[in-house]
């Protein structure tokens, strides 16, 4: 065990560190910690502007994800690498070749997560807060207990994913019903009882009632859907000779007015056989939007209902764009480079597919809109978050090609995707400040998001074609 | 005779490595040329920069005509391609895929075309099959399907055989032979000597990037040498 847990922790370290550069890696957790120590100093500023409960949950909340993007990085994690390194292999993925059951490889990669990240992330965070409030006079219970809600937090958003993948993985009509029977319940607790349910978030309440019994609940909260998760989970691989119907011909028959149908065609066969379209709905995109509306929801004392949702219009946007690395994940680009195909068009086909995935967002923002009670805003609501859709896009287009999912781990590029998207989204979040109206406002960024795609097309059709 | 493929000192650099180091070579119209090297000698990677899939670090090359460095495209279109690695896309079927390669390359009678292809190499009963789920085998005749079904008169293919069980290697031997009878031109890269000596007219010899032999197999016979002896003689001098 100690072996493969070792070799495990080796390999995280491996890949981020030839992601980002061991130095500038080895620097983050520091990083994070020198933050959190300075940001201890600044709490009764930050408390003039914000209620320390707003920022407890917002650091809750982001624990949270943090906790879900780990845990669908782990997942995914072959795919990456496959992707950013080549013919690569994670241990996790290596059942086959190890005289190891996938079970308890399973198992050590779930505890490997948890240690490595809870001294990634989580430990900077409270170390810093911890010896910041040794200078500032805050009792030192409040640092501790910290640590250990947003380890609870974090190990939350892990297994939960862990959990509703294996569902997934088992069946998938099961995962969807487990997911509506759930929404309703949520619905229901907000409707008929009035609070909102993301209140009684386990690790939420311990940080202000410490109890042993909350603490039960919450690690219970941890363990019983990651036993869950590795009760269901399932080492068996399809395969077979199924045979399925020509779905092309008429495919391309219908999208015969977009540019490029055979291309497009492909990307709808790939995302519905694969079972992307449910698997990225629900993982990528309804399950952290929901979590984060309810999150944001909890601010509506301090923020006024419209304004919250105009901001929950600019992150489903940007969620929104991440469905184009949705359909640059399926298989690599030397099936386009043996055709008569510049990149352009390639590109030119994705943002067809893309259009057509906007549905997504566009049907779930009008519900949102309408649960709470903003109907009259819709406009402006579905015009901000369709062009922050594209307008990330168009940068993620320009800057990574068709390799989104393998070139936003490049230092240089990530810095410069969330440079143009922060210029981007501060503009509009503070005209929308002003006036809802200002949402509409938003078509604006299509100007920037044309000229990005044009000088993408043109940068990427120059590039050599990089066979991942 | 004509050339179909022309370079002139092509190079290639990856950061310092240099794969393919200042080649020039002529290909002539109808012949089935073997490019031979041991594995990481640059026969890949000539492959791509013919194809236009990777641009020359200095040097040129023309293919049919067209410069590989101006007209990647245009090259595309005319010649077949098949790469090292067959990777047909995973969620379509076999018959998908061709109507997919179909509809880009605007081949007509394509059903047609496809039926005899799926006749030929055997493989008819995975049409409705997922590309991921078909065995390597079957992946391979399946790409090779993709790189002859609109009847290039260059087809470019980067280890052909080395998929295929004897009597499927002995099918399409024979089928590459009789498709340069009929005018057309192949150029294969491989390290299997003995179907290069058995099948090819022409062949070069590719050693860490360097070009080692040119010439028709003809001249390697009249020399009374086997392939392999040539082969070795040079690689490991």
């Amino acid at each position: 065990m100690a072996g493969l847990f070792y070799n495990m922790m080796k390999e995280e370290w491996r890949i981020h560190s030839t992601m980002f550069g061991s130095l500038n890696f080895a620097l983050f957790p520091v990083m994070i910690c020198a933050i959190a120590f300075m940001g201890t100093f600044l709490l009764p500023l930050i408390q003039a502007s914000m209620p320390i409960n707003d920022l407890v949950i917002l650091i809750h909340a982001q624990y949270l994800m943090l906790g879900f993007m780990v845990g669908a990085f782990g997942l995914l994690g072959n795919e990456v690498m496959n992707r950013r390194f080549g013919q690569a292999s994670l241990l996790a993925f290596s059942a086959r070749t190890l005289p190891l059951s996938p079970r308890y490889i399973f198992t050590i990669f779930v505890l490997k997560d948890t240690l490595y990240y809870f001294f990634l992330w989580i430990f900077p965070l409270g170390a810093g807060f911890l010896v910041g409030s040794l200078f500032t006079g805050i009792p030192v219970f409040y640092p501790l207990n910290m640590l250990l809600t947003l380890t609870l937090s974090f190990l939350t958003g892990m297994s939960v994913v862990f959990f509703l993948s294996s569902l997934y993985q088992r069946s998938v009509q099961a995962l969807f019903l487990f997911l509506v029977f759930s929404g309703l319940v949520f619905l229901g607790w907000f409707i008929f009882i009035g609070t909102n349910p993301t209140t009684l978030f386990p690790p939420l309440i311990l940080v202000y009632q410490f109890s042993w019994h909350l603490l039960l609940g919450s690690v219970m909260l941890v363990l019983v859907p990651c036993c869950i998760a590795l009760l269901l989970f399932s080492p068996d691989f399809q395969s077979g000779t199924k045979n399925y119907p020509n779905r092309m011909k008429p495919l391309i028959r219908h999208l015969n007015r977009f540019p490029n149908p055979p291309l497009a065609a492909k990307d709808v066969i790939d995302l519905w056989r694969s079972g992307s379209i449910v698997g990225q709905t629900i993982f990528s995109f309804l399950v952290p939007l929901i979590i984060i509306w309810f999150f944001l929801s909890l601010l509506d004392e301090y923020v006024s209902t419209i304004h919250l949702l105009l901001t929950f219009a600019m992150i489903t946007g940007i969620i929104a764009s991440t469905m184009y690395t949705w359909l640059c994940m399926f298989d690599s680009f030397s099936i386009y480079a043996l055709l008569p195909l510049h990149v352009r068009d390639v590109i030119t086909s994705k943002i067809t597919s893309f259009t057509l995935l906007q549905v997504i967002p566009i049907f779930f923002m009008a519900v949102i809109t309408f649960l709470s009670g903003q109907g009259e805003f819709l406009l402006p609501v579905l015009v901000l978050t369709l062009s922050v859709s594209y307008y990330v896009l168009a940068v993620s287009i320009w800057l990574t090609g068709l390799s989104p999912n393998v070139l936003v781990y490049n230092g240089r590029v990530m810095v410069q995707y969330f440079l143009l998207i922060g210029i981007g989204l501060s503009i509009f979040g503070s005209l929308t400040v002003m006036n809802p109206w200002f949402g509409l406002a938003g078509v604006g960024l299509f100007i920037p998001a044309f000229v990005l795609v044009r000088l993408g097309m043109r940068k990427w059709d120059r590039e050599e074609v990089v066979v991942y | 005779m004509e050339n179909i493929i022309e370079t002139k000192s092509l190079t290639k650099n990856f950061g310092d490595l240099t794969a393919v180091n200042a080649v020039t070579l002529n290909v002539r119209k109808g012949s089935l040329f073997g490019l031979l090297g041991p594995n990481g000698s640059g026969k890949t990677t000539m492959i791509k920069m013919l194809t236009g899939q990777i641009v020359p670090s200095s040097g040129n090359a023309h293919v049919l005509g067209l410069d590989v460095a101006t007209d990647p495209v245009g090259i595309r279109t005319l010649v077949g391609i098949i790469p090292e690695q067959e990777s047909p896309p995973s969620f379509l079927t076999a018959m998908e895929y061709l109507e997919f390669i179909g509809d880009i390359r605007k081949i007509p009678d394509l059903e047609q075309k496809a039926d005899w292809w799926f006749d030929f190499l055997e493989y008819g009963d995975k049409r409705n099959v997922l590309c991921k789920d078909l065995s390597r085998g079957t992946r391979q005749k399946l790409m090779l399907t993709q790189a002859f079904i609109h009847n290039p008169a260059l087809a470019l293919i980067d280890e052909p055989l080395i998929n295929f069980d004897p009597i499927m290697q002995d099918k399409v031997k024979a089928f590459f032979v009789s498709y340069t009878k009929q005018g057309n031109t192949l150029f294969i890269s491989t390290h299997l000597l003995e179907t290069a000596e058995e099948i090819c007219s022409e062949v070069a010899i590719l050693h860490v990037g360097n070009l080692l032999y040119t010439g028709t197999m003809e001249s390697v016979r009249e020399a009374d040498r086997h392939l392999s002896d040539l082969f070795l003689s040079l690689v490991r001098t």
